[in-house]
């Protein structure tokens, strides 16, 4: 009991930090992101310039500060939108069976035969660079993995004699749903999300990268990474900086979904 | 009680239960007794209309209450109150996230139009009546032994004073002991309450100890129905009469099953 009480505690601590963090950044950052000042352009690491500045003299760091908004807080969107569109699809798939669910999982099997980094592509390419184009397909490709979970956890708990009983029991079907079958589907989803955020961030990242996420001079990690290119080998840290976020950040995801994943397996996070 | 005439039910290959006619008075324990696969629990599911969609009730009538089940589309409401189940795998009748106290209080809330507070009261009083301890109400269903959850799944059962309960196989997971005070506490609930009890199982000593009719099932047939004396002193079918033979007793030493006569039947 007191590991599990801990253990919630430190999963509500890490996410408040992350928003508080999102929330801090853009008043933490020491200069205007987009402010251009071609007399201080590739400067190394100075104590104005913590992570010294890009080709056209903006501050690397307030870049980065800004840039997590668009580059995480864009994936946490994509992923909530993604939630709201898979979990109750799923949920519906699973629930009423039958036709409805035939049609629905053949819908994700088309959806499911494209692999998601193509689709990306294509459809930034088809409606125009830019991150709310670049948004729609991550979703449009997102969304069924997500049905496809709910469902079959909503079909598996669904043969369970304790639902056969609730029902037997006169248990109306919407306390059924809600009290009865939804943690089991919470707990997946959670952990299946917070693992996709840091695969979002990498997909967001690498498209922003190749030019179709996010347009200059928007400060984009992704972006920012290309634009360092050119300057690789004078000023490294252009590099260096953002590649390190993107790492810290999907890996500090990764941990945490897999922190929830043991919190919500009933065999080991159980009392 | 419950009446059961000609019920047949059917695969899309082989008919499983043939033609089979029963009836259960109120406060009467009716033991079916056969084998695996002789149809037993088919039968109880087709009461409560729990048949796996594969399969179907082909011809006859099931009677509960003087009402036509078969055909009965919305069984939420009849259910619950006036037929109950306790089934044989007590670790999945209840859901392993919410405490066994709101779960109890759920079915109360479906049925009455009670208060929290005398809902409250009145699974408490259920619990009591199993022999659980209070604690219970605030616990959930992976903190309670198999006797403990089997128990609180009767109390679930009784809360309603239903008219007919049907136990498929309500011992078979558990320990002799544990089964043993399981049944006795089914009997003094179902006694109590007049409600009838349709009892499976393949375990004769229990049908011995509780019942007071039996009926035979063979291969979907029912090959045998009398009182338990009728039954046990005086068995009919050649089937009944191995079936008695092969209870373990500790007095006679030649209680094995005869094989070579189990294929001649």
């Amino acid at each position: 009991m007191k590991r599990r009480r801990l253990r919630r505690k430190s999963i509500v601590v890490i996410w408040l930090c992350l928003v508080l963090g999102f929330i801090a950044a853009t008043y933490l950052a020491p200069h205007d992101p987009l402010s251009i000042d071609p007399t201080n352009r590739l400067q190394p690491v100075t104590l104005e310039h913590m992570f010294g500045t890009d080709h056209l003299g903006r501050d690397v760091l307030s870049r980065i500060l800004h840039g997590a908004k668009t580059t995480v807080g864009t994936s946490i969107l994509v992923i909530l939108i993604v939630l709201s569109i898979g979990v109750p699809i799923g949920i519906i798939a699973g629930g009423i069976g039958g036709v409805v669910d035939r049609v629905f999982m053949r819908i994700t099997d088309a959806f499911m035969a494209f692999p998601d980094f193509i689709v990306a592509i294509v459809l930034s390419g088809l409606l125009g660079p830019g991150m709310v184009n670049l948004m729609m397909a991550i979703i449009l490709v997102k969304w069924t993995s997500y049905a496809r979970l709910v469902r079959s956890t909503v079909i598996e708990e669904k043969g369970k004699n304790y639902i056969l009983i609730a029902e037997l029991n006169g248990v109306p079907p919407l306390v059924i749903l809600f009290k009865h079958l939804f943690p089991h589907v919470i707990g997946n989803v959670l952990v299946l999300g917070t693992l996709d955020i840091g695969k979002v961030i990498l997909m967001i990242a690498s498209l922003s990268y190749i030019g179709l996420g996010a347009q200059p001079p928007a400060p984009e990690w992704g972006a920012m990474l290309n634009e360092g290119r050119a300057y690789f080998q004078l000023a490294p840290h252009l590099m260096v900086v953002p590649g390190l976020a993107i790492v810290l950040v999907v890996l500090a995801t990764n941990l945490l979904g897999d922190r929830l994943r043991d919190y919500y397996d009933v065999k080991t996070g159980g009392s | 009680m419950l009446e059961i005439e000609n019920l047949s039910i059917t695969s899309k290959k082989e008919t499983l239960v043939k033609n089979l006619t029963m009836s259960i008075d109120s406060g009467e324990w009716f033991a079916l007794v056969g084998e695996s696969g002789s149809g037993k629990s088919l039968t109880a599911s087709a009461i409560g209309g729990l048949l796996p969609s594969n399969l179907s009730i082909k011809s006859g009538s099931i009677r509960v209450c003087n009402q036509d089940t078969v055909n009965m589309k919305i069984r939420q409401r009849f259910l619950g109150n006036t037929i109950t189940y306790i089934f044989q795998d007590y670790s999945g009748a209840f859901t392993p996230f919410l405490k066994i106290g709101a779960q109890l209080d759920e079915v109360l809330k479906a049925h009455t139009s009670w208060s929290r507070s005398e809902r409250r009261v009145a699974v408490e009083e259920a619990l009591r009546k199993v022999k659980l301890p209070e604690t219970v109400y605030e616990k959930y269903p992976l903190q309670l032994s198999g006797g403990q959850l089997q128990r609180a799944a009767i109390a679930s059962a009784m809360m309603l004073k239903p008219s007919l309960l049907i136990a498929d196989e309500p011992t078979t997971a558990l320990d002799a002991l544990t089964a043993q005070h399981v049944l006795t506490l089914i009997h003094e609930l179902a006694s109590e309450a007049g409600c009838a009890v349709l009892f499976i199982t393949h375990d004769l000593r229990h049908v011995k100890k509780h019942a007071t009719r039996v009926g035979v099932l063979k291969e979907g047939t029912l090959v045998e129905t009398g009182t338990k004396k009728e039954v046990f002193t005086n068995p009919k079918h050649p089937y009944t009469n191995m079936l008695l033979r092969s209870i373990p007793d500790l007095k006679s030493e030649t209680t094995r099953l005869i094989t070579s006569e189990y294929d001649a039947l």
